[in-house]
């Protein structure tokens, strides 16, 4: 500022100056790079421990292992773990996927503005509670009442149909570690994921699609259903897998309310998967942070490799998720 | 037309209809059920919680009765008064804001302050304050200002490496002064210049020495009092200093601007007064209260995993306080210096454009990994590479830095990208340089928009856990961290280990207790976030 005045008539500033601002804006460019700096130190940290826990046990044996048992049997197939993750998975997406989508449809289409500026910000309150809390309320009040509902059996086929087997789903009473009440706590959590991004692809359809379908009769349950959604489908879809992705790399509500004990899924009855304990990815990798013997050996390193495969799966959904914004989206 | 039509046409036309408003009434009611579910359980969930903390069924039916009278009440009918005048009302949030934020911040100060030792906190922070005012005063005396940018930061990093040199020779001599004296030097005299620089900018100099002055004076008073009377001086400094003199000044500026407000300075004295009132009652009569958790023995001792009684998480909170605090200084700097290259600096296109892009597109999906992959980051980086103890605090505010950097690089950019274009051009047609242009008017413009996304880091870094559990912070500690390099814990890592204690005082006891302490540091966090959003929205 004070430079102006000293040069006087000459417009150029002065060397300093000029030095001055190319070193600020490096400085603030070596910021930015630096958080490529950490994706790169996330891939090297991984990739080094994991490639040489690969090189004691085959990455064959890691995938299609179907016992998991780093401390006592040294066994490490990771097919219970990816079982424990995707029941926790698929059951919190079937409770927060509809729920956040209509949460979505109401709030963009129906809601008046004041319920709006009132339910979004309590919506983004269960994403913000700390997970560890979550776990807590799903390990000592929700396994409790549920529990009091339980146990039911549904017999899907009658004992009285002679040429089938008899079948029944049975859902037996809650173990005190149970992928259920994990399940909920995470789909409760991944809800507001759901909604603020699906609500933003349903704000953004224009108002002229709507005026056109009113202009043609439509009622507004039409106009919402058959219009505003089908237009907003690659921003539904990207939330939906985001929230997926956020579920499977959920780590601390799932290693309380969960438990610790791989288990590989039970079948035909597949409510026995819900109400007994499992372990998730990100669960044995607490379990092994947990214990003692860290710093070296192959069960450490184990952590890294579970690490890596959690790391792959999360970047590439969320790469789908932001491809299917882009390469979808309807442009208006 | 409506001849032909017969009766049971019309019968059938108006079913259909009904059918058609009937399903959209359904789906409606169906919609706003969704919306709720999630929400409900959640209430349902912290309401089971609290119940457990504060043991609301131990309390006989006249404690409520009383608490209702002096506290609730009265505290109602303020709050029903306020809220139909905007003046009182606008007065009353302001009054709120300064005594419950200064409570907060008089006790945070003294709390991390007394764990990390006074004398140490109290030569750093002198070797790092003096040299950047001794610039900007040599400064203003010369008007030299060329230098003056650069030479301030690198007069910090020169004076705390002064003080890390020098650390040996001058610890005998200060520490020799009473511990009360270091906190005047750390919270009083900041109190009083920042009074003093107030008052000078809305009056004159002379106004501003005497408020200054007014200051000092009444921080020894209060201190020659609390030594004759006994009291913990250093205690009553800070909570002169960062809460009586904030409070007052606040306080007093608003009842002479604001004659149409005045009534709502009286809000957070409703609040305290019932409070007290209500306590003195309820001692008085012997009325039976409840047997809460939610104790100063919780707040104020360490852990005892055997009797629930004796368990508290002092340690946990001053762990995480210390933890998240320092976290803030390593990740909002570069968080911010990120957002403003996206922003400000990087070209659309070009090779740097496409750099740009690059950068976008990862910080994006850094922002989509899993908390656990940033706890073996940091496991690898601090403890592997740079060969840090097990737990320190250092490694633990570098781990969680890492993991809110795409969320502060995030919302600042949205606070930068609110900036009218306008404003630049401005500044830029003034002969500003780019630099100029960035901290005398973009940067302003965005503190709003900033602090909302910042704050909200630091409460997602307050309640993380798994990346804590990856890399070894222990779970119980029983004091709290005293330095940086000092193991610390955090009261999440207390939570997830004694959820294993199936004892019931535990389970439905201490444990609770620790989560709703928990839930409202995250809470004060999130509404301060909300008010500061709230209050810029309204200002534009």
């Amino acid at each position: 500022m004070s430079s102006e005045s000293a040069e006087g008539s000459s417009l150029q500033r002065s060397g300093f100056v000029v030095r001055k601002e190319r070193f600020y804006g490096r400085l603030i460019a070596a910021c930015a790079v630096l958080t490529v700096a950490v994706t790169v130190g996330i891939i090297l940290a991984l990739s080094g421990q994991a490639l040489s826990f690969w090189s004691q046990i085959s990455p064959i044996t890691f995938f299609t292992g179907t016992n998991w048992s780093p401390v006592i049997a040294e066994e490490y197939g990771v097919l219970p773990l990816v079982s424990g993750t995707l029941i926790v998975t698929v059951f919190s997406a079937l409770i927060a996927l509809p729920i956040g989508l209509a949460a979505a449809i109401y709030l963009s289409e129906y809601a008046s503005d004041k319920a709006r500026s009132v339910l979004k910000p309590a919506l983004e309150i269960l994403a913000g509670v700390p997970t560890v809390i979550y776990g807590y309320m799903a390990l000592v009040y929700v396994t409790p009442m549920i529990d009091s509902l339980l146990p039911f059996s549904v017999q899907l086929i009658p004992a009285a149909v002679p040429v089938l087997p008899e079948f029944t789903l049975v859902m037996p009473s809650l173990g005190t570690f149970n992928a259920l009440s994990a399940s909920i706590v995470v789909g409760i959590m991944i809800i507001p994921m759901v909604s603020s991004i699906s609500e933003d692809a349903l704000s953004a359809v224009p108002d002229s699609l709507r005026q056109g379908g009113y202009g043609l009769g439509s009622t507004k349950f039409d106009v919402s259903t058959k219009i505003v959604v089908p237009s907003a489908t690659s921003g539904i879809v990207a939330s939906y897998v985001l929230a997926i992705s956020r579920a499977i790399g959920e780590t601390m509500a799932v290693t309380m309310a969960m438990g610790m004990s791989p288990q590989m899924p039970y079948f035909p009855n597949v409510l026995r998967n819900l109400a007994e304990s499992s372990q998730t990815i990100t669960a044995a990798m607490v379990q092994i942070a947990g214990a003692d013997s860290l710093g070296t050996g192959p069960t450490y390193e184990a952590m890294f490799a579970l690490g890596i495969t959690l790391f792959a799966i999360t970047l590439t959904m969320n790469a789908f998720a932001e491809l299917v914004r882009r390469r979808f989206r309807e442009e208006y | 037309m409506a001849t032909e039509d017969t009766a049971g046409d019309q019968l059938g036309r108006n079913a259909a209809l009904r059918f058609e408003q009937l399903k959209g009434r359904l789906f409606e009611a169906a919609l706003i059920a969704a919306t709720l579910v999630g929400i409900v359980s959640l209430l349902v969930l912290f309401a089971q919680i609290s119940i457990d903390a504060f043991q609301p069924r131990s309390a006989s039916p006249t404690w409520f009765l009383v608490y209702l009278g002096t506290l609730v009440t009265p505290t109602a009918g303020f709050t029903l008064y306020a809220r139909r005048r905007p003046a009182v009302r606008e007065t009353n949030a302001l009054a709120f804001a300064a005594v419950f934020g200064g409570l907060l911040l008089s006790s945070v100060i003294y709390v991390v302050v007394e764990s990390l030792s006074p004398y140490d906190v109290f030569i750093y922070t002198a070797f790092a304050a003096s040299p950047p005012v001794l610039v900007s005063v040599y400064d203003r005396a010369t008007d030299e200002r060329q230098y003056t940018g650069p030479a301030i930061p690198a007069s910090i990093v020169a004076g705390i490496a002064a003080a890390a040199l020098l650390y040996d020779s001058i610890k005998q001599p200060i520490g020799v002064a009473a511990e009360w004296i270091m906190y005047f030097g750390l919270v009083t005299v900041p109190a009083a210049l920042v009074v003093a620089w107030l008052t000078t900018s809305r009056r004159d100099s002379r106004a501003g020495a005497v408020a200054g002055g007014a200051v000092v004076a009444g921080g020894l008073a209060v201190a020659a009092a609390s030594i004759a009377t006994g009291a913990n001086t250093s205690l009553f400094v800070v909570f002169f200093s960062a809460f009586v003199v904030p409070t007052g000044y606040v306080l007093r500026r608003s009842i002479r601007r604001d004659p149409a407000g005045r009534v709502g300075v009286a809000g957070p004295f409703v609040l305290v007064g019932g409070a007290l009132l209500g306590a003195a009652v309820v001692e008085r009569f012997g009325v039976q209260n409840p047997e809460t958790f939610l104790t100063p023995t919780l707040l104020l001792q360490s852990w005892d995993g055997l009797r629930a009684g004796n368990a508290g998480v002092y340690p946990q909170i001053v762990g995480s306080i210390v933890i998240v605090g320092f976290m803030a200084v390593l990740a909002f700097p570069v968080g911010i210096g990120a957002a403003v290259y996206l922003e400000e600096y990087a070209p659309d296109t070009g090779i740097r454009g496409r750099l740009a892009t690059l950068l976008e597109v990862n910080i994006s999906n850094l922002a989509g990994v899993p908390s656990v992959v940033y706890g073996l980051l940091g496991l690898a980086l601090f403890r592997r590479t740079l060969g840090l103890g097990t737990g320190v605090v250092v490694s633990a505010a570098g781990t969680l830095g890492l993991l809110i950097l795409p969320i502060v690089i995030v919302s600042t950019q949205e606070a930068l990208r609110s900036v009218p274009n306008a404003l630049r051009q401005g500044s830029y047609g003034m002969g500003a340089s780019r630099w100029q242009t960035l901290r005398e008017v973009v940067l302003p413009e965005a503190i709003p928009g900033t602090l909302t996304g910042t704050i909200l880091a630091l409460a997602r870094a307050i309640g993380e856990t798994a990346p804590l559990v990856i890399i070894a912070v222990a779970t119980t500690k029983y004091s709290p961290p005293s330095g940086l390099f000092s193991s610390a814990t955090a009261l999440p890592l207390q939570i997830f280990a004694a959820s294993a204690n199936a004892k019931p005082e535990f389970r439905h006891g201490v444990v609770p207790a620790a989560a709703v302490v928990l839930l409202i540091l995250m809470l004060l966090m999130n509404a301060t976030a909300i008010v500061i959003r709230n209050k810029y929205a309204r200002d534009n």
